[in-house]
């Protein structure tokens, strides 16, 4: 069962986060599918909810912040949410590999990656642990690095994008199957960046991977994911097959995020910033829809009722503007019409 | 505005027991950006573009060559007497969190530089407060709630925003921004450009954009230059549009290449350059600095080094022995 | 529309004055300690300044109740002579407390001018004030104080501050030096530079307000070190009785009195010891809030 890509189902999802003003959901009623075997893409801004979300799957949000509803199940794992302790740790690593936000920065500076390598090993009960090294090494030569020497480096001797190529190594040699990718790209150079994505296409492809990628740039998700799910407000607001997304997008936000990306080609000035700025935890509208304040197509309704993820096929989005029409029996609930 | 000949800087290093490693940040640069115009450097992190913006601030120093602000060159003057040509050149850096002092207010931010303008053109009080109610409304933000704000009850827009409001107190002819949205949250950006686009528009500043994202330095100014450094020297210069449409310099298509396309929106363009290997600052300087990399690459490449110069018939320059048209950009579905 | 919203803007600077004081009182409340710990200052403070004014100069004794031990009339019994000796830790404190601040004054000015002109400068200028800090560093304190006494009386408190801020103000300064090298990089100074502002400006408005909880809390530190080292100087029996000093009962508690075998002393040992503790016990509960004070977030929160 560890040796194919597991799927994953996050249901009715919510995660709160303690403060003086109470508990505040920083993920409020996340559904999400991951097939076995495919990319997927969440994009939101900061505060949007998604690197809460990707720590869930993981059942390492950290206090102040807690699972206050839903399931996480992972194939070969169960329940996620249900995990403590020891049995959690085996998971992360074996089952999980996660590559964090600063993979640039997550290494530790006093110890070359080897050791560190070495060390996680042992955390995990390796007995091989020259099979461990001769695991690394041909992962990091597969990355077009020199594993040898990657291996014998401290963190400083190596650039961004070798770090990065470090991380997805350690979140993939314990013949982890589910990764999670945390703004994998960010602070990195547009050739590098390219060159990351490539791998971790590449990577996922050859090892059978399941894979989730979050960033806040829509185009490393047009680059390398299968489907795509835009978060705003802690709220998973459309989802569906990346190229139909990003061809046709329906939510308003979709739609406003990708008009705000100035283009190489074409008329520049048809790029459009989106009034208004994200909401933070504390701003976050408690009922009505999570995005009305920045929305062109504001209904009365959207001020009280909290728009419910509406299925069309492969696509799913939360919007009354976009439900409404189409709102008739027959069109809805059909997964793969 | 500004015009620099062969502008030199190297780092030293020290660190290695014996004898200190030497970086060559810029190898002779050539640039020019005219009054109210605009001008991007792009590149790779350490390729010298934010070196280049830096010394064209004031705020780094440099080894060789000329500098001329307004047409007065700076070698001529003393570091005091150089001051005042350099404060028309405004940096907006990259991170607003660190560019705003945590412990004062917007209103103490703007009032100090005020202050100075106001002792120096025996203004009033008055005056200053004016002026900072001024600016702010010039950068889309409401004095009268923002004033009495300190950074952290701000959100990332709003402080490069302040910070903006800022370099204008001292009415500067021309604004540096480092990489001045990579910090911002991505539906704020466009904003922020607009506003960048919207300044030089209304109040004729000049804009040097410094960036790795070549679709923002389009929005800023598709009339501006281009300018493509690599490892310290332009290998590609030209106006913005030109150079998008028709790269010739390898360097400057991989560049192009990979930018991410928005597969359902756009195609890739048909001929993508990969470079062979990543950079790595340590390689020969000998021949062409891009040689190792590039897939073009012959002997001669190895040997001598390309300089800028203008192909008959192409607008722009290039440092390449081997130009050469290639569809590299990614175009709207509904163009092909 | 400028027209409405100057008179606003005028008086923000006197507004942020005032509301920076009500942070400090929200500070201060938020935590029944730091309020606690504020008051065992005022009321040392209060001890220093008006307590030997309502005492005699010179103590009455009373030889019949020599080194009693506490009873209502005398909470902490009497000393040898048979003075109060509640009495003698209330004279005693001023000179203790002014030791104290002047010590503090002196480490903290000496100390944060050094740094900041250090790590400003940088440079020459940097190497040589940073070799001397190293070099006073290095001068073992106690000795060298153990000597002094010798040849100087110490009198005054004034002059006992004098020295002990001069011994101490090494550490202040090489921390200070670090911050500053550190502040110097962020993007507010530099941006300060670029606008033309001067160097004052720069020192005594960007930087030093940034380290203002940093500067505060070694203050306060200072201020406990101060007392330890005095008390301890006139414990050890290196300097004159002269003075009324807490340092001076413990002396004559342990080695007069015999504190550690008569019980009858133990008020006149535990006394100044007390005093010492809940002066300690004061500094450590306000240090606490110095962070969210002189941070305008968490000051705001």
């Amino acid at each position: 069962m560890a040796n194919q890509a597991p799927g994953v189902r996050i249901d009715g999802l919510t995660v709160v986060y303690k403060t003086p003003a109470g508990e505040l959901p920083a993920v409020r009623g996340v559904s999400l599918r991951l097939e076995p075997g495919s990319i997927t893409g969440i994009v939101g801004e900061s505060g949007s909810g998604k690197s809460t979300l990707a720590l869930s799957l993981l059942n390492a949000v950290q206090p102040p912040g807690r699972i206050a509803a839903g399931s996480v199940e992972i194939d070969g794992l169960g329940d996620v949410t249900g995990l403590r302790g020891e049995q959690l740790r085996k998971a992360r690593g074996k089952h999980i590999g996660y590559v964090f936000q600063a993979a640039q920065n997550s290494l530790n500076p006093l110890k070359t990656v080897g050791k560190q390598l070495l060390d996680l090993g042992r955390s995990h009960g390796v007995d091989d642990l020259r099979g461990l090294v001769r695991e690394a090494r041909e992962l990091l030569g597969r990355m077009g690095l020199d594993g040898a020497r990657v291996l014998d480096s401290h963190q400083h001797e190596l650039s961004g994008g070798m770090r990065q190529r470090v991380g997805i190594m350690l979140a993939l040699v314990l013949n982890a199957h589910l990764v999670v990718l945390d703004e994998p790209t960010t602070a990195l150079d547009m050739i590098t960046q390219a060159n990351i994505l490539k791998i971790v296409r590449e990577v996922h492809a050859e090892r059978g991977l399941t894979t989730l990628v979050i960033t806040h740039d829509i185009g490393v998700v047009a680059e390398v994911a299968d489907r795509l799910a835009v978060m705003y407000g802690g709220r998973l607001v459309e989802q569906g097959p990346t190229r139909e997304v990003l061809g046709a997008p329906r939510h308003p936000y979709t739609q406003g995020l990708i008009k705000a990306i100035p283009r190489l080609v074409g008329d520049i000035d048809e790029a459009r910033a989106l009034p208004g700025r994200p909401p933070a935890l504390a701003t976050v509208p408690k009922e009505g829809c999570v995005f009305r304040e920045r929305c062109p197509s504001r209904m009365d309704v959207c001020d009280t009722v909290d728009p419910e993820p509406t299925a069309d096929g492969p696509r799913i989005v939360a919007c009354h503007a976009v439900t409404a029409p189409v709102a008739e029996p027959g069109t809805l609930d059909k997964e793969h019409a | 505005m500004i015009t620099g000949t062969g502008v030199v800087k190297t780092f030293k290093q020290r660190g290695k027991l014996l004898g200190a490693r030497e970086v060559r940040a810029l190898r002779g640069v050539d640039f020019s950006i005219p009054k109210g115009g605009a001008a991007s450097f792009i590149g790779e992190s350490g390729c010298g573009k934010t070196t280049l913006g830096r010394i064209i601030a004031g705020l780094e120093s440099y080894d060789e060559g000329e500098i001329a602000i307004g047409g007065e060159p700076m070698s001529a003057l003393t570091t005091k007497q150089r001051q005042p040509h350099f404060r028309k050149i405004q940096m907006i850096h990259q991170d607003p969190y660190s560019a705003l002092n945590p412990t004062r207010t917007v209103h103490q931010t703007l009032h100090a530089p005020l202050a100075l303008r106001a002792k120096q053109t025996g203004r009033s009080r008055q005056w200053m407060e004016e002026r900072a109610a001024e600016v702010l409304t010039l950068v889309g933000l409401d004095p009268g709630t923002v004033l009495a704000r300190y950074p952290h009850q701000l959100s990332g827009g709003m402080r490069q925003r302040v910070v903006i409001a800022r370099a204008l107190t001292v009415d500067p002819e021309m604004l540096v921004a480092d990489e001045a949205v990579s910090m911002i949250d991505v539906s704020l950006r466009l904003g922020i450009l607009a506003l960048l686009k919207d300044l030089r528009e209304r109040l004729g500043v000049s804009v040097l954009f410094i960036t790795h994202d070549v679709a923002t330095a389009r929005y800023i100014g598709a009339d501006g230059e281009l300018y493509v450094i690599y490892r310290g020297q332009v290998v590609e210069r030209g106006p913005v549009d030109t150079i998008i449409a028709d790269p010739v310099h390898p360097y400057t298509q991989s560049l192009l290449s990979a930018i991410p396309v928005l597969h359902g929106l756009e195609r890739p363009g048909e001929q993508p350059v990969v470079p062979l290997e990543s950079l790595d600052e340590s390689q020969s300087d000998e021949g062409c600095l891009f040689a190792r990399r590039c897939p073009f690459r012959d002997e001669r490449c190895a040997s001598e080094r390309p300089l800028l110069q203008i192909t008959t018939g192409a607008p722009q320059e290039h440092a390449c022995f081997h130009p050469a048209r290639r569809d590299v950009i990614a175009r709207p579905m509904s163009e092909v | 529309m400028s027209a409405t919203l100057v008179p606003e803007a005028a008086s923000a600077s006197s507004t942020m004055r005032r509301n920076f004081w009500r942070g400090v009182w929200r500070v201060m409340r938020r935590k029944p300690s730091r309020m606690a710990g504020v008051l065992i200052l005022i009321g040392f403070v209060l001890m220093a300044v008006v307590g030997p004014m309502l005492l005699p100069e010179h103590l009455p004794g009373d030889t019949n109740a020599i080194t009693q031990p506490p009873s209502w009339e005398h909470w902490f019994g009497t000393d040898p002579q048979g003075r109060d000796v509640l009495s003698l830790v209330i004279s005693g404190s001023r000179y203790v407390l002014l030791t104290a601040a002047v010590t503090a004054l002196i480490t903290v000015v000496v100390g944060t001018g050094i740094g900041l002109f250090s790590g400003f400068k940088r440079g020459r200028w940097d190497t040589v004030l940073m070799r001397v800090t190293d070099m006073k560093l290095t001068i073992p304190g106690l000795p060298l104080l153990l000597v002094l006494a010798t040849v100087w009386q110490f009198g005054s408190p004034l002059q006992m501050g004098l020295v002990l801020g001069l011994l101490g103000w090494g550490g202040v300064a090489r921390a200070v030096r670090s911050q500053t090298l550190s502040l110097r990089e962020r993007g507010f100074i530099e941006a300060a530079r670029g606008l033309g502002l001067s160097t004052t400006h720069i020192i005594g408005r960007e930087l030093l307000p940034s380290m203002a909880p940093y500067i505060a809390m070694n203050m306060l530190i200072s201020v406990t070190g101060a007392v330890y080292a005095q008390v301890g100087l006139f414990f050890l029996g290196v300097l004159p009785y002269e003075s009324d000093n807490w340092g001076v009962m413990l002396n004559l508690a342990v080695f007069q009195a015999g504190a550690m075998i008569t019980p009858s002393a133990l008020g006149y040992l535990l006394a100044p010891l007390l005093a010492i503790l809940l002066l300690t016990l004061g500094i450590v509960l306000v240090v606490d809030a110095m962070d969210e004070i002189f941070n305008p977030r968490l000051r705001e929160e």
